[in-house]
């Protein structure tokens, strides 16, 4: 996968991004979406101690909670990118919620969905290098120094 | 943008929750930040987002003691809170606060840290997110996202009701009930201890406004709250009333994991080891052991009980090789192990600091 980094953030250019909420979309074969955090987002968030995903069959619309997070008394919802129904949920992430600081865009995604106004929905998201670009502007804007990973991160 | 400041004074308890709450859902882009203070008229139990309240809480207890429990949207642990807290809430616009939580938190801490040190108390923040006066605790956080709104919560601690806070935890036994009023005896502190009297509300919120205006160099204007957001205070309530009813109690714990500031943890963990199994119950402090307590049966055990054992574990870091160190030289002139050997002791010592670590994420 190629990726850029920013002070030490993560940003691989096959995703699609949602910079201002800081998630990404993968898009599968099969039709449906994979969602995750950013990189930047467990950075942000700290140690993820509790992640609950809404269930399979519940339909979003972007903008709204897919999944709710705790990081050292820190409650925040992840935002949907897209529009569209849940059909699976990262089960790992109930026993262990750290997977999203570990592996933000492998392991530790939160939810697949099958998308409902995905063409125009990727034309409000940013990807390659032009979400490098938009993700440098943030990292300065949030004055961001430097990503921190957890033992045992994704090595890139 | 000036900071909208909200002084509520005494409230009804779900409503000292429900203020920052409603606040959060009734956030829109040109509602200015607001910081809101208030204080129950009575005690309840509130529980964080990710808890639940019939394994954090005695309920048949909190129902006979007509205690309300809430579930509120922020994180964090089980608190009480009553008449003798301030209750601090920041409702701010997102981009108004640190992006990273823990920046987040030590913003909202410091005019806290400065009120108290105004009044002659030596408060430091505690990392990630307490305020300690020499190993104590004096004020407890919480954060969250509430609608669009970023919440930031902490209160100032006038006096604390040990006891109704001791009964009302949903604990596994008598010796753990003993340790947690210990604990909370010695590592909570208030206004009312560090100074013997309690400063004048009015003042404290007075030294408060004048460093939060420090801290974040803008200006405050008294402010009330809208109808839109007393609406989604009214809304909140309903919800929780209904939830409170739907809270089933669950019988008391085998294993149990309870936090009294960041640094000072209790824990009973009961360890199945080859032949049978090895009970605990300890107080750490920095990962050390401040207090033991054994019970340990492998069927053939001729041991009555575990006093010099315990003695000699006293003092000792929860960490494989000091344990085991301890624990060898301890049997070398003791011969009866409970039928386990040395690595089934460890095992189970250990278990304690790797939930603390499960459960916060943190060594």
């Amino acid at each position: 996968m190629s990726h850029e980094k920013i002070n030490e953030c993560v940003i691989p250019k096959d995703l699609h991004y949602s910079v201002e909420d800081n998630t990404w979309v993968r898009l599968n074969e099969d039709g449906t979406v994979t969602v995750g955090m950013t990189d930047i987002a467990q950075h942000l968030a700290g140690p993820i101690l509790h992640a609950k995903a809404k269930g399979a069959g519940t339909d979003r619309k972007k903008g709204k909670p897919i999944a709710t997070v705790e990081s050292g008394k820190w409650v925040g919802p992840v935002k949907s990118p897209v529009s569209g129904v849940i059909t699976e949920v990262n089960e790992k992430l109930a026993g262990d919620a750290q997977l999203i600081n570990r592996s933000p865009y492998r392991e530790g995604w939160v939810v697949k969905m099958k998308p409902e106004a995905l063409d125009a929905e990727l034309k409000e998201m940013v990807t390659g290098d032009q979400a490098v670009a938009a993700y440098k502007a943030k990292i300065e804007r949030d004055n961001i120094k430097a990503c921190n990973h957890i033992e045992g991160s994704d090595t890139y | 943008m000036p900071i909208r400041w909200i002084d509520a004074g005494t409230v009804s308890d779900l409503r000292s929750q429900s203020i920052y709450h409603g606040l959060g859902y009734a956030q829109e882009r040109r509602t200015p930040d607001t910081i809101v203070l208030a204080t129950p008229e009575s005690p309840y139990l509130c529980v964080g987002h990710f808890q639940d309240p019939a394994r954090e809480l005695d309920l048949e207890f909190c129902r006979k003691s007509g205690l309300p429990v809430i579930r509120r949207e922020t994180g964090g642990g089980t608190v009480l809170i009553d008449s003798g807290q301030l209750f601090v809430q920041w409702v701010f616009q997102r981009e108004s606060l640190p992006r990273k939580v823990e920046q987040r938190f030590e913003t909202f801490i410091k005019p806290i840290v400065e009120t108290y040190s105004f009044f002659g108390i030596d408060a430091k923040l505690y990392p990630v997110n307490d305020i300690h006066v020499n190993g104590r605790k004096i004020c407890g956080t919480g954060a969250g996202t509430i609608g669009e709104a970023e919440v930031v919560t902490g209160n100032f601690l006038f006096d604390f009701d040990t006891e109704k806070m001791v009964q009302a935890l949903n604990l596994p036994g008598e010796v753990f009930r003993e340790q947690t009023r210990e604990s909370l005896n010695k590592y909570l502190t208030t206004f009312g201890k560090e100074k013997r009297s309690q400063p004048d509300r009015k003042e404290v919120i007075e030294v408060y406004m004048a460093q939060c205006r420090k801290v974040l160099g803008r200006d405050f204007f008294d402010g009330n709250l809208t109808e839109k957001e007393s609406k989604e205070m009214e809304l909140i309530e309903e919800k929780w009333r209904e939830e409170a009813g739907h809270f089933i109690p669950l019988s008391r714990p085998e294993e149990r994991l309870l936090k009294i500031h960041a640094g000072v943890w209790i824990g009973q963990m009961k360890h199945a080891a080859r032949g049978g199994f090895i009970e605990s119950v300890i107080r750490m402090n920095e990962n050390r052991i401040e207090f033991i307590k054994l019970k340990a049966d492998a069927g053939n055990a001729t041991a009555k009980d575990w006093n010099g054992l315990e003695t000699s574990l006293t003092g000792a870091v929860l960490e494989r090789e000091q344990l085991s160190d301890r624990l060898a030289k301890y049997f070398s002139s003791h011969r009866e192990q409970g039928g386990f050997h040395i690595d089934d002791w460890v095992e189970a010592l250990l278990r304690i600091r790797n939930e603390k670590k499960r459960v916060t994420g943190r060594e």
